[in-house]
């Protein structure tokens, strides 16, 4: 029970050696800097396109709707994987399960279709 | 194993997808017989379920139980459903054109209830709570111009899946130290740890959230004042009734009492909402939120039956959860129909209602003071229940809090019959509730004051339906 749980406790001291580790490194070879650095040293990223506007902002909700799609048919493929791959063996009344499970899905596609969720105005 | 035993769930579902395609198939003026089918579907529904009624079967290894206790509840949640559809079609039809998704929703959210009242086994009960409570929070923020609304859309959707998230941890952590998820088997692998209890205390609060209990109870004013009247009916009755459900199934038969004393725990949080929950009722001047504060109380009172867990507080809990569903739905059948008349979801709204429409102000009063468990109304019967057995428990201060509270809430429920019949108001043009309205007043009237009179069949019904503990 216990060497359960030291097997996480090693992994624990792991992770956060390993972060002090690496910038401590990074700090004991950089060149040291003879004044105070300046404002513009100082941003998030130095290089770039300065960031304008404030992060919440509004997203169209088309992006949503995109991923609430894709979110459906990307766990029907999670079902499908494992019925494929045992579908010998299965039999017909798999067959026609994954048929009601697919024409249940279809629906909820027919629907977004329908309400326009597809389209991008 | 026959799939016949599933009939109602499968009939639930498909008139679900039946709807939502209807929706897009219907011409514009075609919708209005949206209605009627969800109607005749739930009928259909309510048929199936009471004739399963007395099987006694697992299905799928135990995954899913056709008991008794899962069909008292199904009858149960169908009526409710029932109720709401047909006291809320005239609300529902000025919802335009989004009326039909809003009877697919209340479809779901149905069939989410029924899987929760009905599952043997941890993440089926939480798939029917998610479907449930997702159903809600699209329903809560349906009224998309109105503030109130959405904002009690995005504080459920928040708030709910916090407490969706502790509740699941719970589970997970009672299936780490059990090994199993099937309710009836945790209770052969308990050990008692820590982990254990961690589990059973998380799980006490996310099911205490999604029955307000205090003090996970402040989401519940807000959202109830928010959402659209039918749809704060249907969340004060049925999705509080498949909290119970389902709390009562997972605790009495999986946590039986000698490994964890729960049962104190739960003593004190029914303790904290009936009072918080009747004094807080005191001072609302908005009828739903003081339905809201209300109901919070009243899922305190049906506790009460659950912590004593003997036979008469189990079943009160069923017995108390039936008649709630025609008392408390009766009063926001009223307040709908006074809402779509004038507006208003304030008191001063029912003002000399008694002139305008005394069938209406008759209904409420009746179902208030079922509400407050005055005899010989239904809801004297259930708190005699309640409270005799928490007697029998033990638990005597507990019935001590309840009966003392039940006093103090006669007062708020009576400032709505004050307003009603001695109120003036400058509007006196009579309301006339359409026919589906008053044909749920009716059966709400009839229903509330003849389980007062004559409970032997409900009693005899919720007997059958607890013979599972």
């Amino acid at each position: 029970m216990l060497s359960d749980y030291s097997t996480i406790g090693i992994f624990l001291m792991l992770t956060l050696a390993f972060p002090l580790a690496a910038m401590g490194m990074a700090w004991a070879v950089r060149p040291k800097p003879k004044c105070k650095p300046d404002d513009e040293k100082l941003l998030p990223y130095e290089c770039g396109v300065d960031t304008i506007g404030r992060t919440w902002s509004r997203f169209k909700v088309n992006y949503f709707l995109y991923a609430l799609v894709f979110l459906a048919f990307d766990v029907e493929t999670i079902f499908l994987f494992p019925w494929a791959v045992k579908f010998s063996q299965l039999g017909l009344f798999a067959f026609v399960e994954m048929l009601l499970f697919i024409g249940i899905l279809l629906i909820g596609l027919w629907y977004a279709w329908k309400e326009g969720a597809l389209e991008w105005h | 194993m026959q799939i016949s035993m599933l009939a109602p769930e499968i009939e639930i579902a498909l008139l679900g997808l039946l709807l939502l395609v209807l929706g897009l198939l219907l011409p514009h003026k075609g919708r209005g017989i949206m209605g009627t089918v969800t109607f005749l579907g739930l009928v259909i529904a309510l048929l199936l379920s009471a004739a399963g009624f007395g099987q006694e079967e697992a299905l799928f290894n135990g995954v899913y139980q056709a008991d008794s206790y899962g069909s008292f509840f199904k009858l149960l949640f169908i009526l409710a459903g029932l109720l709401v559809v047909l006291s809320g079609s005239a609300y529902i039809q000025r919802l335009g054109r989004r009326a039909n998704e809003f009877y697919s929703f209340l479809v779901f959210a149905l069939l989410g209830m029924v899987v929760m009242a009905a599952a043997g086994e941890l993440i089926t009960l939480y798939i029917g709570l998610e479907l449930m409570t997702i159903s809600f929070y699209i329903l809560t923020a349906y009224l998309l111009n109105n503030e109130l609304s959405v904002e009690a859309g995005l504080k459920y959707l928040i708030l709910g899946a916090i407490s969706s998230a502790v509740l699941l941890f719970g589970i997970s952590l009672v299936y780490a130290v059990s090994g199993t998820t099937v309710i009836s088997e945790i209770a052969g692998h308990m050990q008692f740890q820590p982990a254990m209890v961690a589990g059973i205390i998380l799980m006490i609060a996310g099911f205490a959230f999604k029955l307000s209990l205090v003090p996970f109870h402040m989401w519940a004013p807000d959202i109830y004042q928010g959402a659209p009247i039918p749809v704060t009916a249907f969340l004060a009755v049925g999705s509080k009734a498949a909290a119970f459900a389902a709390f009562v199934r997972v605790f009495m038969l999986a946590l039986p009492l000698p490994q964890f004393e729960w049962g104190l725990v739960l003593a004190v949080l029914a303790a904290c909402t009936i009072i918080l929950g009747n004094l807080v009722a005191l001072v609302q001047t908005d009828i739903k939120r003081l339905l809201a504060y209300s109901s919070i109380a009243q899922a305190g009172y049906i506790l009460v039956g659950m912590v004593a867990g003997n036979e008469y507080g189990l079943k009160g809990v069923l017995f108390y959860a039936m008649l709630y569903v025609f008392s408390n739905l009766g009063a926001f059948a009223v307040a709908t129909a006074v809402e779509v008349e004038t507006g208003s979801t304030s008191i001063e709204a029912f003002k000399a209602l008694g002139k305008r429409s005394p069938m209406l102000a008759a209904i409420m009063t009746v179902c208030l003071l079922s509400l407050a468990g005055i005899p010989p109304l239904a809801g004297f019967v259930g708190k005699f229940y309640l409270f005799s057995g928490a007697i029998g428990a033990g638990y005597l201060w507990l019935a001590f809090v309840g009966l003392l509270m039940s006093m103090v809430s006669v007062y708020y429920y009576l400032m709505v019959a004050k307003a009603m019949y001695i109120g003036t108001n400058d509007d006196m043009t009579p309301i006339k509730p359409d026919t589906s309205t008053r044909v749920a007043l009716w059966i709400c009237l009839a229903a509330t004051v003849l389980i007062g009179v004559y409970p032997a069949p409900l009693s005899a019904l919720a007997q059958t339906a607890i013979q599972l503990f």
